[in-house]
Formats: structure tokens, sequence, C-alpha cells
């Protein structure tokens, strides 16, 4: 071993005998440090700029993939009101001031609005056999009083085919039935993560105008619609039990038909009923079978009920909000899902046809066909409500042509109020969005409104009147068709690129990650040219051709597909070249078949709603295999030491993961086979006052816990001691005092007033957000190594063992430099780094989620130690860094968090703000939802650094490797990228899974609930944690390396 | 996995010199089913009546599977029992071969070992009896004792219910005991070396081992359809982890002892042969 005098500020020993020709030596010596210096800091540029390439890969991926997927509309807050019409206020219109309805005279004071689930149309009009051989079904003709009414007496009833918008599952339709807009994957809003619908809506327009609301039946309606209803008179119903066909439907009925009695008619205005018996008994048994039947039969009879007890003055509606497949089942877009059927009926006789052909109910689902949103300003004419202001049905036809059929000036005034409406509401959306009005809408609304006008004015009015109705039908029809497209359509091309730009980019880093032989940094120059021609030609190629107008894509989009496809060519070249030195990149070994399996498997599990509702159960089985093979692995190891080490710390691992598992917040879809522990009780979101101790708990052990990690390879000293001893141990006393004020405050224990408590809280976040990024980021780059350097006389110290070398070989008196911590200066020099980040993290959850994030730093130590006994950190074996993925996962349930919408915790944003900052709230958010990710991520490069032997270029012959790397500074980074890149692997894999599962499952029941939320929060981490590792982790590399070069060299 | 019984091994066995000596060559050559055609025969068909007496109280375990798995776990220890006394050769037996010249030569090891045994035996019967009823009480008091405890706690850390359903756990824990360790004690004792191979999963595959091995992937595997929406009464805990276990049994103890198999062990290093666990699976 060559000795060599540290190049720090430590004095050596043994200088005072000055050879010139030892000056000498040393100056070239300090230039090669320089030189070697240069060079790492250089390839780090290097590197880091591969690291951005790879993040605006996924970043072009996802952005592609969300474009056709993620269709969303934006909600506005605007309502309809009866004042205000929707054309030009000064052109008041007649019958609306006189009590006698707002926009439209009033056609009925009340209504009894039925919903039998899935009630197909089919269902509801009499069997005729297409061909020879078809044969009724069991289902048909069961419920026949809708047909026969329709065709006994038209003017008291019409029944219709009612087509749904998918998705056709409940919640959806009764939000289409009710507001007539269509559905899509996010109505951002103001409400974004609850339930509720907060657009202008029929339930609402009711509930302003004062009348009293029932609701009887499925208890969607009470998350859509929650206080609109009287309470006494509504009866909600559980929804989801499928297999009980009878509870719903007796319940409706027994409070329904006491309502309906003479003698209490006063009591309510509008009843919504809603069955579920024949969607139970389609989910159950499918539709052609026995028990649907009866259940249909069962229907009829309520109806010819109602109808027996209905007055004059009611209008009866009966519907399906959606149909049914074949084995009954529903949620897609199939023709028999959204062919449901409509019936309206009133004893005053007030419906009509227009013609002779319309006068029958049509045979079939494809003749005259309704949309659903119809309903929704057809009902709000008739109560005489003004029509919500988002909608985009049209009224329906037979309800406003009078009984003979040739109402037209009234059906050219419904048509002009719900057009003029729709005209409104694209206006205030166009505006919204800051695009302007469609030519041919405008174009169609300005002959519209001319012949309106001039029907007005009374001359050869009957053909006027017709010409306007039907111009302004267009209006809706073409206005619709706009939106149906924006807002309704899947572009599956966009889908596909998407997908393939995240696969082909999986693909290279597979191949850069886990199939290069050789120092990875050498190849960053080649690699980030051959890119950047790549991205050029390919951004080039893409907005040329784009202005040739050969394709519809935008100049942008198509640059930017190209560009990022061309990238990758680029990248592929610069690998291939170098050939020789790539080999197969498959796993090898049981760690890395482990790893494999971790990631595949999981990957696959997102297929299933099951396996992507229980994600927190099956990542805490992965995680105790992960430590029962690491146990057994242990047990293999040749030296004592390691083999109880790695048996202890994989004990620890294993109970560690399962005592965090303690922590739950379950997801609707878990229950009853969970219990949430995350806050007091599972219908609040405050801790429990025993939870509160957490903080304490974690202020008294953890920094102790991280401490004995340092004492084991004896690097508890210098900055360590100060930072974690004492800094850190500061900024967890001052979260756990937040902590307890915050429950102060929730539970009204002090005798503060709200404003000083909410300032106090405020001042000590910020003090700890300080300490944490602040002071702990400072400290993270000035810091010295966590070593002490002792000199001692020559008398033997067998004690200290570590590293024991020779300054100055030839002098006399031979002292000895001891230096303590010098088995893992890499490691507990960037830990630094995880500590700044954990408690800020810590600060920013909950009590229950600091436990947790203590629990996942412990579990994260432990994890570095079994890596180092099983020799696991300088084999670059994929096990490391993908088993942190699998910890960042786990711990972001357990720090009270779910893949849905509604668990994100937003009030944390103001932990250390009282108001809305900005970019700061949303970061603040995001510390707190992926705090476990971005923990995890940091720790990433210490799966290589831990316990990693101090190598400088001097000293690389004792390493086992015949070829002698030129700077071993450059190797380490090399196996920093390669752990980096598999890390990001284990993300880009799940990625890729939930994007695919998600876009190939889009029609499925599940997919507003569970696909699509787990495919966002996918998405988010990759690309948190891309950042993360970028910004944070390799770049810290770069510090905690250049400070172990100036004292040891390089 | 390991802690719980490292006190125990260390008791067992002087600490200090183990860590080299076994290193240098495998300390038990795999366990033969004894020679004799009975014996032969009946470890054939135990596992599949085994599988078979499990397949045939299925309805009954998804019935109820705390009553059931309690008035099965007698007959399970019996069956046991009578199948390690008929076909194992008896702890202290395997010592002595272990002790014989050559590691390599296992065949003759193997032709050898059963003659040592006869010949004790017919020398002084009382000798044999005791020679099989000293281990096999051993191995029904480890069982329910050591193993039982054991295997419940790596249940509950695998994600079992901890303030729930604590019957089923130790039902099932004593189920997979019975299983895995019952034959695993009866064979080889507490001797260290073995049981430190065992902790290793570093035992070359034999009846014993296999059987012990798939008994533990087959509770694996068996874990995998529990989440899963479907709705069926046999998805409750413990039912589908015990019908791997018990198919993962009869497989690992069959497949162990063909000669693809028979005395290879597992190997962690890359040299891909953790294969083997997987076919021993399927």
């Amino acid at each position: 071993m060559a000795s060599r005098l540290p190049a720090g500020p430590t004095p050596p020993a043994g200088m005072n005998s000055t050879q010139a020709a030892k000056k000498k030596q040393n100056a070239a010596k300090e230039f090669k440090s320089l030189e070697l210096e240069q060079e790492f800091k250089s390839k780090h540029l290097g590197v880091l700029g591969v690291l951005v390439w790879i993040l605006l890969l996924h970043l072009a991926g996802i952005y592609f993939f969300t474009k056709g997927f993620l269709l969303t509309r934006m909600v506005l807050d605007n309502k309809s009101s009866c004042e205000i019409l929707p054309f030009d206020s000064s052109n008041v219109a007649n019958g609306n001031k006189d009590g006698k309805g707002c926009w439209h005279e009033t056609s009925f004071d009340k209504a009894v609005v039925i919903i039998i689930d899935a009630l197909r149309y089919d269902f509801t009009v009499p069997f005729v056999a297409e061909g020879e051989s078809e044969e009724a079904h069991i289902f048909h003709d069961n419920i026949p009083i809708l047909y026969e009414t329709a065709v006994k007496s038209p003017a008291n009833a019409f029944l219709l085919p009612f087509i749904a918008d998918p998705p056709t599952t409940t919640l959806q339709r009764l939000k289409g039935l009710t507001t007539g807009t269509l559905p899509t994957f996010i109505d951002a809003g103001s409400n974004f993560a609850g339930t509720a619908i907060d657009e202008d809506n029929l339930v609402a327009q009711l509930h302003g105008a004062g009348k009293t609301l029932v609701q009887l039946g499925d208890d969607t309606w009470q998350s859509l619609f929650p206080g609109y209803f009287d309470e006494n008179l509504t009866h909600p119903y559980d929804s989801f039990n499928v297999w009980d066909l009878h509870t719903v439907d007796n319940g409706v009925n027994e409070h329904l038909f006491p309502l309906l009695r003479k003698e209490n008619p006063s009591k309510w205005d509008v009843i919504f009923g809603h069955y579920l018996g024949v969607d139970h008994a389609g989910h159950r048994y499918g539709p052609d079978h026995p028990a649907m039947a009866g259940k249909l039969q069962e229907m009829d009879k309520v109806i010819r009920d109602i109808i027996a007890a209905l007055d004059d003055d009611t209008l009866l509606v009966v519907m399906g909000d959606h149909g049914m497949d074949t084995k009954g089942d529903h949620g897609g877009e199939s023709d028999d899902e959204v062919e449901a059927a409509l019936w309206m009926y009133s004893k005053r006789g007030i419906f009509g046809r227009t013609s002779q052909e319309t006068l029958l109910p049509p045979k079939h689902a494809r003749e005259r066909p309704v949309p659903q949103i119809d309903l929704v300003p057809t009902l709000s004419l008739l109560l005489g409500m003004p029509i919500p202001f988002n909608n985009l049905g049209s009224p329906i036809e037979e309800a406003f042509a009078g009984p003979k059929g040739n109402d037209w000036s009234n059906l050219a005034t419904v048509n002009h109020l719900t057009a003029a409406q729709i005209k409104r509401y694209q206006h205030e959306y166009a505006t919204a969005r800051g695009a302007g009005d469609d030519q041919e809408s405008f174009d169609l609304w300005t002959a519209a409104e001319k012949e309106w006008k001039s029907a007005s004015k009374g001359s050869s009015k009957s053909t006027s009147v017709r010409t306007a109705h039907d111009l302004y039908r267009k209006y809706q029809g073409h206005t619709l068709g706009v939106c149906r497209g924006l807002w309704a359509r899947f572009d599956v091309l966009s889908m596909v690129q998407g997908v393939v730009l995240l696969f082909c980019g999986i693909s290279l880093l597979v191949l850069y990650a886990r199939g290069m032989k050789v120092d990875r940094t050498e190849l960053t120059g080649n690699l980030l040219s051959s890119v950047a021609i790549g991205t050029g030609g390919g951004a080039l190629a893409g907005a040329s051709l784009a202005l040739s107008g050969i394709t519809e894509m935008g100049v942008v989009d198509l640059a930017g597909l190209l560009a990022a496809g061309g990238s990758m060519l680029g990248g592929l070249f610069a690998l291939a070249r170098k050939s020789a030195q790539l080999t197969v990149p498959l796993p090898t070994g049981m760690w890395g078949w482990l790893a494999f399996f971790f990631t595949v498997s999981q990957s696959i599990g997102f297929a299933s709603n099951s396996y992507t509702i229980w994600e927190d159960e099956i990542l805490l089985f992965f995680l105790t295999t992960f430590g029962v093979c690491a146990g057994i692995s242990s047990m293999r190891q040749k030296s004592t030491t390691d083999r109880v080490l790695g048996v202890y710390h994989s004990v620890l691992f294993i109970i560690l993961g399962r005592v965090a598992s303690f922590s739950r917040l379950c997801r609707e879809e878990q229950m009853p086979f969970c219990r949430s522990t995350y806050y007091a009780s599972s219908t609040s979101s405050i801790s429990a006052p025993w939870q509160l101790a957490i903080p304490f708990v974690v202020m008294l052990f953890l920094p102790s816990v991280v401490r004995s990690f340092y004492v084991g390879s004896k690097s508890y000293e210098d900055t360590a001691t100060l930072w974690i001893g004492f800094a850190f141990r500061l900024g967890l006393l001052i979260t756990s005092i937040f902590w307890m004020l915050e429950g102060a405050d929730d539970g009204e224990w002090l005798p503060l007033r709200k404003e000083t408590l909410k300032s106090l809280r405020v001042f000590l976040a910020q003090l700890v957000l300080a300490i944490a990024f602040a002071a702990g980021t400072a400290a993270f780059l000035y810091a010295k190594p966590c070593v002490s350097i002792s000199v001692s006389k020559p008398q033997d110290d067998p004690n200290s063992p570590p590293a024991p070398f020779i300054a100055g070989q030839d002098q006399k008196p031979r002292t000895t430099v001891t230096i303590l911590g010098f088995g893992n200066v890499y490691g507990t020099r960037f830990f630094f780094l995880v500590i700044n980040f954990a408690l800020a993290v810590i600060l920013m959850s909950k009590p229950m989620g600091q436990g947790a994030i203590a629990l996942l730093v412990w579990q994260i130590l432990s994890l570095l130690e079994i890596l180092d006994t099983n020799a696991l950190t300088l084999s670059n074996s994929p096990i490391g860094p993908v088993v942190l993925g699998v910890l960042g996962s786990f711990y972001f349930f357990k720090t009270g968090h779910q893949a849905t919408l509604s668990s994100i915790q937003w009030e944390t944003a103001f932990i250390p703000l009282s108001t809305i900052k900005y970019p700061w709230s949303p970061l603040l958010v995001v510390l707190n939802t992926f705090g476990a990710q971005i923990i995890v991520a940091l720790a990433v490069p210490l799966t290589v650094l831990w316990k990693r032997p101090l190598l400088t270029h001097d000293r690389v012959a004792a390493s086992p490797s015949g070829t002698k790397p030129a700077n071993p500074a450059t190797k380490l980074l090399s196996d920093v990228v390669q752990a980096v890149c598999t890390h990001i692997l284990y993300l880009a894999t799940i990625n890729l899974a939930t994007t695919m599962w998600a876009g190939h499952l889009r029609r499925h029941l599940m997919l507003y609930r569970i696909f699509n939320p787990r495919f966002m929060m996918g998405a988010i981490v990759l690309g948190v944690v891309d950042v993360v590792l970028l910004l944070f982790a390799v770049s810290g590399v770069r510090f905690s390396t250049v400070s172990v070069g100036e004292i040891f060299g390089w | 996995m390991a802690s719980p019984n490292s006190p125990a091994t260390a008791a067992m066995n002087s600490p200090g010199s183990t860590s080299q000596a076994p290193v240098e060559k495998p300390s038990a050559p795999p366990v033969n089913i004894l020679p004799s055609q009975l014996a032969q025969t009946y470890s054939y068909a135990h596992p599949v009546l085994l599988l078979a007496l499990g397949a045939s109280r299925f309805n009954a375990l998804v019935e109820n599977p705390v009553q059931e798995l309690l008035k099965d776990l007698p007959w399970l220890a019996l069956l046991q029992l009578f199948y390690v006394l008929l076909c194992l050769p008896p702890a202290g037996t395997t010592v002595s071969v272990s002790d014989g010249p050559s590691g390599n030569d296992t065949k003759s090891a193997r032709s050898r070992k059963p003659g040592y045994r006869r010949k004790n035996s017919g020398k002084n019967d009382w000798a044999g009896i005791w020679a099989k009823l000293m281990p096999a009480f051993l191995s029904m008091s480890l069982t329910f004792l050591l193993a039982t405890p054991i295997i419940a706690v790596l249940l509950v850390l695998f994600g079992a219910p901890l303030t729930t359903h604590n019957y089923e756990t130790v039902l099932c824990a004593a189920h997979m005991a019975l299983l895995s360790a019952s034959a695993l004690i009866y064979a080889h004792g507490v001797e260290a070396s073995v049981w430190k191979e065992v902790w290793g999963i570093a035992r070359p595959a034999d009846a014993v081992w296999g059987s012990a091995l798939g008994t533990g992937l087959g509770a694996w595997f068996g874990a995998i359809p529990i989440p899963l929406d479907w709705d069926r009464p046999w998805q409750a805990f413990p039912i589908t982890i015990l019908t791997g276990a018990y198919i993962g049994y009869a497989l690992g103890s069959l497949l162990s002892r063909t000669s693809f198999i028979y005395g290879k062990r597992i190997q962690f290093a890359p040299e891909q042969e953790e294969e083997e666990e997987k076919t021993k699976t399927n």
C-alpha cells in the first residue's frame, strides 16, 4: 500500500525534513489529484445530462398517453337562475313573471321520478322475432305496462329508447341525468376530491326553488347531492350488496306509497325513487333467468300501483340509467349496456306525436333513440325550472308537442330556450378555455335566430316556426357532437404513441442499467451527442412533416414525438457502437431473479382490480419475502460476523415492515376487511390523542437509531455528532411540539386564540424546514466526512484496527495516523441528505405517518447493512434499488395514502404556510404525498456507497479485478448511475404497466375508481422520483465524493 | 426467520468451532427412505394419501376452518408419525453415516447406511425401538413447541392478521409444522450443522428436505389468490395457504426423489440453479 499524505488540512506529521524531490513529487501528486477531481466533476455533469434525457423521455411518454386518455372537462361554476333568461335579457319572454314557471310555463308542479336500475329497452317492448329461429327470452314481455299505456293513450304516456353515454355506471349516469353533460375522467372543478356534484344540476335547481325533494333507494344519490333531500322522508339504502335483490326495492316501496296517498300530497314536491333489484338480478343471475322475470313483473306491478295513486298534477317518469350486457353486467359501451328505456306518464294527457310514424314506441332501441341528457331540459321545463347551466341535451319532442302533435310554437320556444342556454354555456366554456367559438355553430345559430325573429314578427308564422325549431335542434345536435368529440372519445393513437415511447425508454434503460460491462461514465459523451443529434433530427423532421400538412398532428406534438423517438435511436446507436461492452441484460443469480420477480409480478398484478386494491398488503408480502431471502442468504455467509449481522438485520427488516403495516388508511374497496388506524376513527381526519405521542417517541429514538448504525462503523464522528445528535433531534423536537399544538387546536385544550396558535405553529414548521433544508443543505455541502483522524505516538494500539496507515514512511519516529470511520466514509457522509429530507417529510406527515417514516429510515439502514453483509453493494446487484422501490411504495400506503384522489392530504399544504402560495403549496403536498418515495430515492446511491471501501488512484492495486480503473471516483459514479437507473427501471416498469392496463381497460367498470388513479399515481411518482434522483441524489453524490476526496485524495 | 432458532442452534453445539468446519464439506448427506419394500411403497403413497385426505376434508374446511383444522390435527400427527417411523432413518443413524468417509460417493453411503441400522436393531430390539422412539418423541414435541410458534410468527410477519384469526393462524402453523418440521427433526435431530443448512436453504434435495421446502413454497404461492375479488368462501385466510402447503408437500417430497433433483442444492450465487426451486413447486 502506497503511503501518501492526506491532502487535506491536517498537517502531516513528518514534513519537517524538507527535501526538494519530495516537494516536487507532492506537487505532481497534487496535480494528478486535481486532474482526477476535474474528470470526476465533468463526468458527473455528463451523467446528470443522461438523467435529464431519461426524465424527458418519461415525460414525453406520459404526455402522449395522457393526451389521448385523460379526457378532461372544465366544470363551470355558473348557475342558471330563474330571473335571467339565457338570451338577451332585454328580450324578456312572456309568462315567466307571473309565478307560473321560470323560463317556460310550468306543466307539472310535482313529479315522481322512478329509476329502475339497468332497465334495458328490450325489456319494455313486446318481443318481435327478427329471424325464424329467434325465440323470446325469459326477460322479454314481463313489464308490459309501459308499452301498453304508450300505445293505448299516447297523450298520457310515451316510451322511448334512452341512450346512455358510457361509462354505464350508476354514479356517472346520475351525473349525466341531472346535469345534462357528458362524463369525462376528470371534471376539473373546485371540488376535486369529493364525489358531490358542484355543477349546476336539476336537483340543485329544484332545491334552490324551495321544493321538497325526497330520495328513496340507491344511496349513490346521497354522495352526489348531500343535503338536498328532505331528511325525514328520505331513505337511502346501501347499493353495493349485489347479492341482495329485495332489500332496496322493498324499502323504496315501503316509503314511496305512503307519500302518494291522498292525505300526503303537500309533504313533497319531487320524489326520486331508485330501484336496484333488476340491476342486482342481472349482476347475480344474468338477464336470462327467472329471477329477472320475477323482478320485472314486480316492477310492472309497482308502476301500476303508482299510476293508480297518482294525481293530475304529478308527472311520472320511469327510466333505466343504463342497460346490461348478456351476462347482466354493465359499465362499458356496448349497445346492450347503453340502451335503457324512458317512459313518461301523466293523467292530464299533454303529450303528443308530431307524425304518424312516431305514434308507436320504437320496436328497437336503434329507432328514434333519445340521449339520456335530454331528460334534463325536458324535466326542467316541464317543472318550470331553469335549464341547468352546463346542459347539452335537447327537449324531448313528445313532451312538448301538445296532445294533437302540432304545437310547433311551443316546440320552437323550448328549443330556442335550450339552444340559447347551450350557446351561453359554450361561450363561457370557450372563454374559460381561452378558445374561440366554433364557426359552424355560429352559422347555425345566426340562421336559427333569423328565422325565430321573423316567426315572432308574425309573417308566415307556421313555416318559420318549424324552420326555426329545426335549426335550433340542428344547432343543439351539432354542439353535442363537438363536445362529444372533445370529451368522450379516447385518442387511441396518441395513447399507443405514449405506451410505445415508454416501452422503448424502458428497453433502452434495461440495456443501460443492466446490460453494460464497463464504466458508464466513459460512454456519456458519445451517448449525449448521439441523443442530441437524434433529438434535433427528430424535431426537425416532425416539424417539417407537420407543417407540410401530411398528418393531422400539431407541429409541437409531432416534433416532440419524433424528437423522443430520434433521441432513442441516437441512444441505441451510441450503445450499439460499443456492442462489445454489452451483455444480455438477463437477471443473474437469486437476487437478480428476485428483483425481476418483484417488479414484473407487481406489474402484472395491476391488471387486476383486486391486486391494485390490496397493493399495500402485497408489498408487505414482498418485503417479508425479501427479508426471509436475506436471512437465508445471510445464513450462508462464511464469516461469522457477516452471518450474525446479516441475520439480525434481516429479522429486524421484517419486523420493522410488519410493525409499519399497522398504520393503515383503508380505501373504500377494502371494506369491510380493513380497519383504518391512521386517524382517530375511520370517519375523521385528525389524529387520536395517543398518536400525538408518536412524534416524541420518534424524537427520542430515531436519532439514536441512526447513531447506532454510524457507531457500528465507528463513523459517529465530527459532523455526525452535531448533525444527528443535535440538529436532527432538535428538528424532531420542534416537530413534535408542532403536532402537539395542532392536536391542542383540534381538541381545544389550550386557552389560546386560534390565530395565536396558528401563527405559532407556522413559525415552528418553518423553523423545522429551515433546519432541514437551509442548514441541512449547508451541512451537506460543506461537511467533512464522518471520520476522526488522530495522530498518535508509536505505542501499538490493538483497539484501533480500522485503517492505521503510516504517514511519511522514512521518518524515524513512526507516527501512526489513526482514522476512525474509515470503513464507511462515503455512506455516512451521503446519508446526511436522507436525514435532511426525512426531517422535512416527518414534519409534513401526520403523527402516525411520522412513526412510519421513522420506521422507513430504520428499515433503509437495515437494508443497507443486509446488502453489505451479503456482499451486494459492490456487485451492483439490482436487488438493493428494487427493494428500495418496494419500500417506497409500501410506505406511501403507510403514511396514510391510497391510490385514490380522495386520500390526498391537501390540508398539509398549510403546515408551514397560512395561505396558498405558489409554487410552495403544491410542493408541500408532494412532499407529504410522495415523502416515502422521495426518501427512498435519496437512499438509492447508498446501495453502492454504504461501507464502500475507499479507493484512490494510487491505492487501486488492491482492487480484486485485474483491470485497474484510471479514476476510482468515476467507477463509483458509474455504480451510482447503475443503481439509480435500476431504481428508475423499477418505477418505470410499474408506470408502463399501470399505463397499459388503464389504456387496455378503458371501458372497465372500475376504471375511474381503481385503474385510472393508479395510473396517475404511477406516472406522478415516476416524474417526482426522476427529478429527485437528478436534482438531489445524484447531484449529492458529487458533494459527498468531493468532500471525501479532499481528505483522502482521489 | 433464523433468529428464533439461532439460540437453539447455539445451545446445541459449541459456537466457535462450527463456523469453519461445515464450510469445508457438506455436513450430512441426503436422507434416504428405508430400503424395506413396505417403507419404499408407503413413502410414495404417503404424500398422495395426505393430499387425498385433504381433498376429502376440503369442503368441511371451507365450512368451518378452525373446527376442521383442530379435528384433523391429531390424525395428521399420527400419519406423520407413522410415516417417519416406517420410512425414515431416525436421527442418530444419519449422524453415524455422516462421519463415514466420502461425501462425494453418496450412493455407496446410501446402500451402506441401512445395513448399519439393521445390524444395530438386530442385536438389540430394545435399542432399535428406543433409537426410533426417542427421535419420534423429540420430533413431535419440537414440532409443536418450537416449529409451530416459529411458523405462526412467520405467517403473521407475512401479513396474517395479528389481532384477529389467531386460532386460524396457529392451527395453520401447526399443520405446516407437522408437514415440514416433523420429518426433518426425526431424521436429523438437533444436529446444528444440518439446521444451519436448513436455515440457509442449503440442504441437498431428498424426500425430507424436499417436502419441507415444498410446504413453505406451497404456502407462499397459496397466498396469491387471497386478495382476488371472487367472493369464494375458500379464499378465507388459512385455506388457500394450507392447500398450497399440502400440494407443495406432496410435490416436494415426490419430485425431490427423482434423479434430476436428488442430492442437488439450491444455489444463490449467479449459477442459475435456483431454477430448481421453481421446478420443485411446479
